[in-house]
């Protein structure tokens, strides 16, 4: 598989009051088309920094970030706003939505921004209602943002972040703010897109979560410490995959 | 630490504080300087006229005294009086390199500064004491519409007497110097003055009666019985001949409320939504045991020293802005009041104290709410209303205009503040210019006489030599020549001439002196009624509303009228509106026995072309008979009523005034509303910008909205102009005699160019303001500041 993402000795340096705090170190990591990769880290390691840098959301201080063959910090904001609307798609802890839509117009919203395919504006809100339909959501097509529960909305955020079908879905502890079942069913969902082909990268602190992953990333002081694949063994049970890397991350210092 | 919380907080949110404080300062300058101006216009005139010492009754008279001394030396009623001498002249005795001055009326009064007239005072207020020999001060307003200074030259050449002054300056003129009045008054010295005390220039001279009394019916009634008398009225007639400037002075406290409304509105907003937003910290405070008495004390705190300190440099800065309100109205009258500098710290005081009760309500929530909901209120505040459904699939819009209809239509109360203040800003600005085109236009014609294509009042046809024994002979004479003037220069025409009469008029046993306007040229039936019918014969006359009241006759009375040849019993068949004399006037039939001699004024020469002319060829020929006469005073129907009336291009001024101050509330709305806005919406619009959508989308997202916004008003306001409009003015008009006027309604004005103006200054403002969100990053989304 070729790589969508290359990321080479990226640095982000926040000046703060003259006193230099270095949050991202010389990070260096690749990512291939359908991979599945977690990324996690104590608090404060610069985990969410690196998912915003890498998305073209922040722009480091050094470094290359190559996503589909183009170097992200050689664009303009322009150029990174085409990106960001037609090849990737967003999915944020917080399930931020435009308040005064309902689940369905925030949904059709980007496709109706984004040239990327020659549909007409209704063709965009049959597929934003199929998505839905897929991930359960579609009774609530018409309902306020505040209306639904939060896995209804976070699983309206992910139909958002797909309505442009993207190369790459950026998550940055989407199942943060869910409570058990919820999180379990949005994982659902993600492990499915990517089943499907679409190539997802998530932040998180949940082990359980990260446990879907294909792989893990595992950040300390702005440095990858360490690299886990999981074991494609089809024998393996989910609880012992999750077993198998609590040990890693527990070697690790987690 | 609770000062360390208000430090931080201030600098935290340094951009809402400003524009708080920016609007407190805005807020304090128009209620300081809006109460002062509201106290100064109220006591206006009567602040002036007592200042400048005019009298309970006012009798000016020419050719002498004609047995007036007497009358008041004799009368029970009057209690004292002051008499100043005069000589009466005309714009021929006066010239600037060759040329004659232009005035509001053709009369010119001459005297010297006496101690027994009214006090005169320069135009900065100063009492006039000394005119040196061989110079002259005028009446305030001739040197602009004259284009002079101080210092150029007059020629003055009156009937033998031969001399040049230098104009040292202006005077302001309580008795003669109202755009009504029109008289101009030139003040010599003493040495010069005395030049103009010869034998033959006694029948120039007359008298200037100030009189004190506690009973005016009564000495009317007494006055009446005296000889060339040519003006003779209450202190209450000549208050209101200022009304002209009073309606200038009207619109500018209109305009102080308006503004005084707006700043409150636009305070109760920035302190509602600031405390919204402080909700979130409010919580978190209450969750950690802190009283709300010390919470709202933090907050307290901040608005009142900030309430304080905008109100301190907005009491300063009303001072001047006041005075640049009221300087329309203050170049020819003394305003001031008695309390002076007072009131704009009242002003001041009002503002701190409504913008600490506004922050005390509004903190009053944090007592009644628990932490939870503290938090929940802050941080959620619009989550809980149902949204309106306006779905992005049945839109045909683009995305950004679809956001922008949705955002209004979702929650229109949130733009209730925009609208409120465009609303009341522009429907006044709207107003006055359906006024001021009104007054340019012909709409006001019948008020002041017969609509006739052309009016000719210059004073080289309109002689005053012509008000004698003779005078309808010659006027006679004067309108054939014109006719045939007419006939030479190829626009046939007939031409009529109406002139003023001032009559004694008895009714019920009490005589007034009227004055009654005669057009012996064309049939009354030609004028215009408000009720009744028009005079068929001598013996029948119409009166206004204004002279039912003062005299108490009504339509089928009659009243007994003393034309100095013969009496006539004349019976009331009409009433009808004038703005001339404010509308005391009475209307004779042509035939009524009248004479030149009891003139008090010629009002123009009126042409009715033979062909009928469009309104085009009429403007072609004023001009051509311009030429022909060597003057500048031929007008069409409108100009005119604009002669007249002598305010419009004062109203213009002061319309434009009012153009600049609503752009600049504008301006600052659109800013603070707009500020308010993207800092409500930072997490939304970095979501956009998140997910993809350009700097440009989110610019024209918060723009299209505003305007969306901002062309409701302005269709709610152009609609509401006509009745909102007819609501104040009306009662203006009909202080002025005309109780029935028909607006104006110019459409380019004020459905395009006024509206168009406001909205073009809005779309700049918000679209400079809107870039502020290029600022917000991606990495805003989750900022719940």
């Amino acid at each position: 598989m070729a790589n969508i993402l290359e990321v080479k000795d990226l640095c982000k340096t926040y000046v703060i009051e003259k006193r230099q705090n270095n949050v991202l170190k010389n990070v260096n990591f690749s990512v291939e088309e359908g991979d599945m990769v977690a990324i996690m880290g104590p608090s404060g390691s610069g985990k969410s920094t690196l998912l915003y840098a890498v998305s073209g959301m922040d722009v480091p201080t050094s470094g290359t970030v190559n996503f589909d063959g183009n170097n992200l910090m050689k664009m303009k904001p322009n150029e990174l706003s085409d990106v960001r609307l037609d090849k990737m798609g967003f999915i944020f802890q917080q399930m931020y939505m435009m308040k005064n839509l309902t689940i369905l117009d925030n949904i059709v919203l980007p496709a109706v921004e984004s040239k990327k395919s020659k549909e007409n504006k209704a063709d965009k809100v049959k597929r934003a209602e199929e998505l839905m339909r897929k991930l359960s959501i579609i009774d609530v097509a018409d309902n306020d943002i505040n209306e639904v529960s939060g896995g209804q909305l976070q699983r309206a955020c992910i139909c958002r972040s797909m309505i442009n079908n993207p190369k790459i879905l950026f998550a940055d502890e989407p199942t943060g703010a869910l409570n058990r079942t919820s999180s379990m069913e949005v994982m659902e969902e993600l492990v499915k897109l990517n089943d499907e082909g679409t190539t997802i990268m998530m932040v998180t602190h949940d082990a359980k979560v990260a446990a879907r992953c294909k792989r893990v990333l595992y950040i300390v002081d702005g440095n990858i410490k360490g690299e886990y694949v999981s074991p494609q063994d089809a024998n393996l049970s989910q609880a012992d995959k999750e077993r198998k890397l609590n040990t890693w991350l527990m070697d690790l210092g987690w | 630490m609770y000062f360390n919380i208000l430090k931080r907080d201030l600098k935290r949110k340094k951009t809402m504080n400003v524009i708080l404080l920016l609007f407190t300062m805005l807020a304090s300058m128009f209620v300081s300087s809006g109460i002062n101006n509201v106290v100064t216009v109220m006591n206006g005139t009567d602040y002036y006229l007592d200042k400048a010492g005019v009298g309970d009754f006012v009798v000016i008279t020419q050719n002498g005294d004609g047995g007036v001394e007497d009358i008041i030396e004799d009368s029970s009623n009057v209690t004292s009086y002051k008499m100043e001498d005069a000589y009466w002249g005309s714009i021929d005795n006066i010239e600037v390199d060759d040329e004659q001055l232009d005035l509001k009326s053709n009369t010119i009064v001459f005297q010297e500064l006496s101690d027994n007239g009214i006090t005169l005072y320069q135009t900065d207020n100063e009492e006039l004491t000394e005119v040196k020999p061989g110079e002259v001060y005028v009446t305030a307003g001739v040197l602009k519409r004259n284009e002079l200074e101080v210092g150029d030259e007059l020629e003055l050449d009156y009937y033998g007497v031969e001399n040049t002054f230098t104009i040292a300056g202006e005077i302001k003129d309580a008795l003669l110097g109202s755009d009504m009045m029109g008289n101009t008054r030139f003040i010599f010295s003493h040495e010069d003055y005395e030049e103009f005390e010869k034998e033959e220039l006694k029948p120039m001279s007359g008298c200037m009666y100030n009189i004190k009394s506690d009973h005016i019916a009564e000495l009317q009634g007494e006055i009446a019985k005296g000889e060339n008398i040519l003006f003779s009225g209450s202190r209450s007639m000549i208050k209101m001949s200022y009304v002209m400037e009073m309606i200038v002075a009207m619109i500018v406290l209109v305009l102080s409320a308006c503004l005084c409304i707006v700043s409150f509105v636009l305070l109760k907003f920035v302190i509602t939504f600031t405390i919204n937003e402080e909700f979130r910290e409010i919580g978190v405070m209450k969750a950690i045991g802190i009283h709300n008495f010390k919470i709202r004390s933090i907050y307290l705190t901040k608005y009142f020293v900030m309430s304080v300190v905008g109100g301190v440099i907005g009491l300063f800065m009303g001072i001047p802005f006041g005075n640049m309100l009221i300087a329309s109205v203050s170049e020819k009258m003394v305003l001031s009041n008695d309390y002076g500098i007072y009131l704009n710290v009242v002003g001041a005081l009002i503002v701190v104290f409504v913008m600490t009760g506004f922050a005390y309500l509004c903190t009053g929530k944090v007592k009644k709410s628990t932490p939870v909901d503290a938090i929940r209120n802050g941080a959620t505040g619009e989550r809980y209303g149902k949204k309106g459904k306006y779905s992005l699939k049945k839109t045909h819009f683009s995305n950004a205009f679809y956001m922008a209809v949705n955002d209004v239509v979702s929650a229109p109360r949130r733009f209730m503040t925009i609208i409120f203040s465009f609303f009341i800003c522009s429907v006044f600005v709207f107003g006055l210019v359906e006024v001021t085109d009104t007054m340019l236009s012909d709409r006001l014609i019948t008020t002041f006489g017969k609509k006739s294509d052309a009016y000719i009042t210059s004073s080289k046809l309109l002689r005053m030599d012509m008000i004698s024994e003779e005078g309808n002979e010659d006027v006679k004479t004067m309108l054939s020549d014109v006719e045939e003037d007419l006939k030479e220069l190829g626009m046939p025409g007939k031409t009529n001439f109406e002139v003023w009469y001032k009559y004694n008029v008895t009714f019920d046993g009490r005589t007034t002196s009227i004055c009654c306007q005669q057009n012996k040229y064309t049939d009354t039936t030609d004028y215009d009624y408000i009720e009744g019918s028009a005079p068929q014969n001598d013996k029948e006359i119409a009166i206004t509303k204004q002279i039912a009241e003062d005299i108490g006759a009504r339509i089928g009375d009659t009243v007994t009228i003393d034309f100095g040849s013969e009496k006539k019993e004349c019976m009331v068949v009409a009433y009808f509106q004038t703005m001339n004399q404010l509308g005391s006037v009475i209307r004779l039939h042509q035939d009524a026995p009248t004479n030149m001699i009891y003139a008090n004024a010629m009002m123009s020469i009126q042409i009715e072309f033979d062909d009928e002319p469009n309104a085009k060829v009429i403007d072609d020929r004023i001009e051509e008979l311009r030429d022909f006469y060597d003057t500048e005073d031929v007008y069409n129907a409108a100009g005119f009523c604009n002669d007249c009336m002598k305010v419009a291009g004062t109203m213009q001024s002061v319309q434009y005034l009012l153009l600049a101050i609503t752009c600049i509330v504008v301006i600052l709305v659109t800013i603070l509303m707009e500020r308010s806005f993207i800092s409500d919406e930072t997490s939304q619009i970095a979501l956009l910008k998140a997910i993809g959508f350009k700097d440009r989308f989110i610019i024209r997202w918060q723009v299209y909205r505003f305007l969306l916004v901002a062309v409701i008003t302005e269709i709610l306001a152009v609609i509401f102009t006509y009745p909102i409009t007819k609501l104040w003015c009306d009662p203006i008009w009909s202080m002025m005699g005309a109780s029935d006027v028909k607006y104006y309604f110019n459409p380019l004005s004020l459905c395009l160019v006024y509206p168009g103006i406001i909205l073009l200054i809005n779309l700049i403002t918000v679209w400079l303001t809107a870039g502020v969100t290029k600022k917000i990053t991606c990495n805003d989304v989750g900022n719940v500041e």
